[in-house]
């Protein structure tokens, strides 16, 4: 959906319109699961996380000043929740069952075969990174996102964007050869 | 000279070096592209490099999204909690304005004598809190326990009360319509009130539910803002 639309939408959510509310809430509930599953891997904070960032945005709704794109507000909302959630219950932390590369189908195009299993291999690497590094990693990555709005999102310079995703990349290449492709390190 | 220029030939490649994954993800600005495309064509650990970034970037992108859809009843709860959090915040504003009479007099109160009148509220309500901790808490260990008294069902002390009484406060917007509804709901009757603080006393008939539901069924009601029973000899014992 243009971001022009979800602006209109996020007015009219503004003004306590629920059916605002509802459509916002469909468009976002897919993409907001993905990305908070990439961000916190545990499946069991997930969705308990999404209904706060949901809330907060009904309730906050008012006070978006329309200065970002409204899904950099709303992603910033979902980072900053996530972090807590994870702070409130750190011990429960554990490499989850999606992070296992999927065994590869003998049938299967030798470069979709490869393509899995960099997937896979890569997950595992990325369990391994703060989620402070990590949310960069998914938001240049997967999202495909530009440094200023990886900055806006979670709140901080785009230095510090930079580092993270400096130290990140570091810590892949440390990691990756050592996780079965080492030809992938270069 | 030479190492001046080396120094700031490092210290381009590593501005470049860093602008790399967003070179690879295409969110760069057409003049930062081009400053990157320029040492690309001239540095080999920056080639290198780019090629890794790519390759994260395929990876990243082939784990794909593992998002289901919403499932209706999760938008119903959220809508539940989103009701839930109105009626909090629409308690919170009558607490409030009914606080306005205080908070304009002790605005409309020269300054020297406010903070008298303020002290003065608060030496109330801690004589208040002090009152009704001695009740709650000091009475019944002071006191000597009443001598136990067995009784049966057919002595005329423990035949049903005649009625019971209730204390009563409604919400402001409250409607005479609403008020009705809910003393029939009830069989109940205003016998007093509304007292200055806006209670009223209620008259439940013998015969009706018990205190404990009707009072209940009074608090769940956003109408209502208080409900108590009415603490005499014969209601205190009815009530336990």
């Amino acid at each position: 959906m243009p971001p022009n639309d979800e602006l209109a939408l996020l007015r009219r959510v503004a003004a306590k319109d629920r059916k605002a509310f509802e459509a916002l809430y469909h468009i976002y509930y897919r993409r907001l699961f993905g990305y908070l599953l990439k961000l916190t891997r545990r499946a069991e904070l997930v969705e308990e996380v999404l209904n706060d960032v949901m809330f907060a945005v009904w309730k906050g709704a008012s006070s978006f000043d329309g200065r970002s794109r409204p899904s950099t507000w709303i992603f910033g909302i979902a980072y900053h929740k996530a972090l807590k959630a994870l702070a409130r219950r750190p011990e429960e932390r554990e490499e989850e069952e999606g992070e296992r590369p999927e065994p590869v189908d003998a049938d299967e195009p030798e470069s979709l075969a490869a393509r899995r299993e960099l997937a896979g291999v890569l997950g595992r690497a990325l369990g391994a990174l703060s989620a402070e590094q990590r949310a960069v990693v998914e938001l240049t990555y997967y999202y495909g996102m530009a440094y200023q709005e990886i900055a806006e999102i979670v709140g901080c310079p785009v230095n510090t964007v930079k580092t993270r995703m400096f130290h990140a990349r570091r810590r892949l290449r440390e990691l990756l050869p050592g996780l079965g492709i080492s030809s992938y390190a270069g | 000279m030479m190492r001046k220029l080396e120094d700031q030939g490092e210290r381009i490649h590593e501005r470049i070096w860093d602008l790399l994954p967003w070179y690879v993800n295409g969110s760069l600005a057409e003049r930062e592209s081009e400053r990157v495309e320029a040492h690309l064509a001239v540095c080999a650990r920056c080639q290198e490099e780019e090629g890794i970034c790519r390759r994260t970037a395929e990876g990243v992108k082939s784990a794909g999204e593992v998002a289901p859809s919403p499932h209706p009843v999760q938008f119903q709860r959220m809508l539940a909690r989103i009701d839930e959090s109105e009626r909090e915040e629409r308690a919170r504003a009558a607490w409030w304005k009914r606080g306005e009479p205080f908070r304009s007099l002790v605005e409309a109160t020269p300054g020297p004598l406010r903070g008298a009148l303020v002290a003065q509220a608060a030496i109330v309500i801690l004589l208040i809190g002090v009152l009704a901790w001695r009740e709650l808490h000091v009475r019944p260990a002071t006191s000597p326990a009443p001598p136990a008294v067995y009784t049966v069902l057919s002595d005329p002390a423990q035949a049903p009360q005649a009625s019971v009484g209730l204390r009563l406060m409604f919400a402001p917007q409250t409607s005479e319509r609403e008020i009705r509804g809910l003393l029939l709901g009830i069989r109940g009757q205003i016998t007093a009130g509304p007292s200055p603080l806006g209670v009223y006393t209620v008259e439940i008939p013998a015969g009706s539910d018990p205190m404990n539901v009707i009072l209940a069924r009074l608090r769940s009601e956003s109408q209502v803002m208080f409900a108590e029973p009415v603490v005499d000899g014969a209601t205190r014992k009815e009530n336990r």
